[in-house]
């Protein structure tokens, strides 16, 4: 049963959802950070942030920041620290809009 | 604000109970035996006959070894007995398995005559369609002489029904009220509950009035107060006022649960105004009113914005020997909260354990909702850690509230936890949670980027 909420949601904006839960090819780095050559986009948000939870990446000082290692940083741009805040936004840089 | 509804799911269900007769799970032969030592038989029988696989002739097999047990308590080999090893069967197999199994256990135990129950297993696990039940009905005519009667029509409704076969169930029923009886009123009123729920008001209306011309059935006040309940779902006032009319035009006196459900109605429109009416009302006319009355009554009165009218109702019902709620407490604390009197809200609370009463999961979804709408972060944070102690879910708004105002304060890391606890808690879809923290970073980035926020 799907909430009525999630079901307007998915009415009015199919393409919204079908591109969090689609599964993509994945583009090397990735793969070699998953381990798999398919994930949806939200299955990927949800291994890297697993990913930095189990492996205590957050500044301790600011859990905000996460102080990337260096499996990370060749997913994320080859940046050193990263803020929470743009986790999804670095994340979705992997999964570019399909051309029409 | 979220899911006060319960308030108002309340004033719908005590007026539909009547309707739920379990027969489709029970055969009501197997009903009545509800005594404790048949409790008992029926675990060894259960024990016994549990199919391992939905094949035939394994099927066939076990039943054989089962009757040619050299020692059979005579007390067990009962219709019962046989019933409940055909229901087991039935459930995992197929029609026709069941049928031809059922043929087999006639040649193989002579003491077994099949009862209608019998019948009725099979009718309950026929594949929900219409030639399938139709075989099934056919099957009992010819093979066991009995006359579906008002049960067999009830449960072959409800097993369409059940896979939303609304059709065919109208279109059965009227076939079976012409050849054999008409509906009693339960079924009646299942399937005007089905109508109502997932068809247009033109065929209710139009079944309603083929069973009243072609077979005498009438609606009752329980038919009257499904459809009222309906059109106030669709916030069709205007419909269940003439509803109203017509029910008291055919001489039926609206009980409690028809003002409830009217007052109900108002409730969603937030007309607390008219709710009062109602109820006034109601006392007019010497209707007692009920715990979902007053429940419904001070829902609406917070509603719309009414909370001091609200309150005075607190006395007034526990005067009348109705002890306040859950839902009552909570539907006032949403009234407060939506005056962005949080503080308030959580003071009720307090006074609401002292009384005794137990908040749930709805109550704690308000409050947390009302703090951080009233930029009272440290009290919700404080909340949310009891409501994840005591492993309580959060509900979409609440969620999308607590996400926005962590991150407004900058408390990202800490949004990252609420979302994790809605994943793990399965509070909300994986998808739903991660959308609104998606578009709350993405808000919350553009904020700063223009120095808006932290």
């Amino acid at each position: 049963m799907v909430p009525p909420r999630m079901k307007m949601a998915i009415t009015e904006n199919p393409k919204k959802l079908a591109n969090l839960i689609d599964l993509v090819n994945l583009p090397t780095p990735l793969r070699d950070f998953l381990g798999q050559s398919q994930i949806s986009r939200l299955g990927c948000f949800m291994r890297v942030w697993s990913y930095i939870k189990t492996n205590n990446l957050q500044d301790p000082n600011n859990k905000n920041i996460v102080n990337c290692d260096e499996k990370l940083r060749s997913i994320l741009l080859g940046k050193s620290q990263i803020e929470l805040i743009e986790l999804p936004v670095l994340i979705k840089l992997h999964f570019p809009k399909e051309p029409k | 604000m979220g899911k006060i509804t319960a308030a108002a799911r309340g004033a719908q269900l005590p007026a539909l109970s009547n309707l739920v007769r379990n027969q489709r799970q029970t055969p009501p032969a197997a009903a009545a035996a509800a005594k404790p030592e048949e409790d008992e038989k029926k675990k060894i029988w259960n024990s016994m006959i549990r199919f391992p696989t939905p094949n035939l002739s394994d099927a066939k097999s076990i039943f054989n070894s089962l009757i040619s047990n050299p020692n059979p308590n005579p007390s067990l080999l009962t219709p019962k007995f046989f019933n409940s090893i055909l229901h087991s069967f039935a459930s995992i197999s197929t029609l026709d398995d069941s049928h031809a199994f059922l043929n087999h256990m006639l040649k193989a135990s002579p003491s077994f005559t099949p009862d209608r129950s019998t019948y009725h297993i099979l009718l309950s696990h026929s594949p929900s369609s219409l030639p399938s039940v139709r075989k099934s009905l056919n099957l009992m005519l010819s093979h066991g002489a009995f006359i579906p009667d008002k049960v067999t029509t009830d449960i072959a409704v409800r097993a369409l029904c059940s896979s939303s076969l609304i059709e065919e169930a109208v279109e059965l029923v009227k076939e079976l009220s012409l050849k054999h009886s008409a509906p009693d009123t339960y079924t009646y009123n299942f399937l005007v509950k089905h109508l109502c729920r997932h068809r247009s008001l033109t065929m209710l209306n139009s079944f309603i009035n083929d069973m009243r011309d072609s077979f005498g059935v009438k609606p009752d006040l329980v038919t009257y107060t499904i459809m009222i309940d309906n059109v106030c779902n669709t916030k069709n006032l205007r419909e269940a006022t003439r509803l109203l009319g017509v029910l008291s035009e055919q001489g039926f006196k609206p009980d409690c649960y028809v003002y409830n459900t009217v007052m109900k109605g108002y409730c969603m429109l937030s007309q607390g105004g008219e709710v009062l009416r109602v109820y006034n009302k109601m006392l007019e006319e010497g209707v007692k009113p009920d715990l979902v009355t007053f429940n419904t009554l001070i829902y609406g009165l917070s509603k719309s914005g009414r909370v001091r009218d609200a309150k005075k109702f607190l006395s007034v019902m526990t005067e009348a020997g109705h002890m306040p709620d859950a839902v009552t407490y909570t539907s006032l604390m949403n009234g407060m909260c939506r005056e962005g009197n949080a503080l308030g809200a959580l003071n009720l609370l307090v006074e609401m354990e002292r009384k005794g009463c137990t908040p749930n999961s709805c109550t704690y979804n308000t409050l947390l909702h009302g703090l951080c709408k009233a930029r009272l972060l440290d009290k919700g944070v404080e909340l949310f850690r009891v409501m994840k102690a005591a492993e309580m879910k959060l509900e979409t708004g609440s969620y999308g509230t607590f996400v926005r105002s962590l991150c407004r304060k900058g408390m990202v890391a800490e949004a990252y936890q609420v979302f994790d606890y809605a994943v793990e808690s399965k509070s909300l879809t994986d998808v739903s949670a991660y959308a609104t923290l998606e578009a709350t970073l993405k808000w919350l980035a553009k904020a700063k980027e223009q120095g808006l926020a932290v």
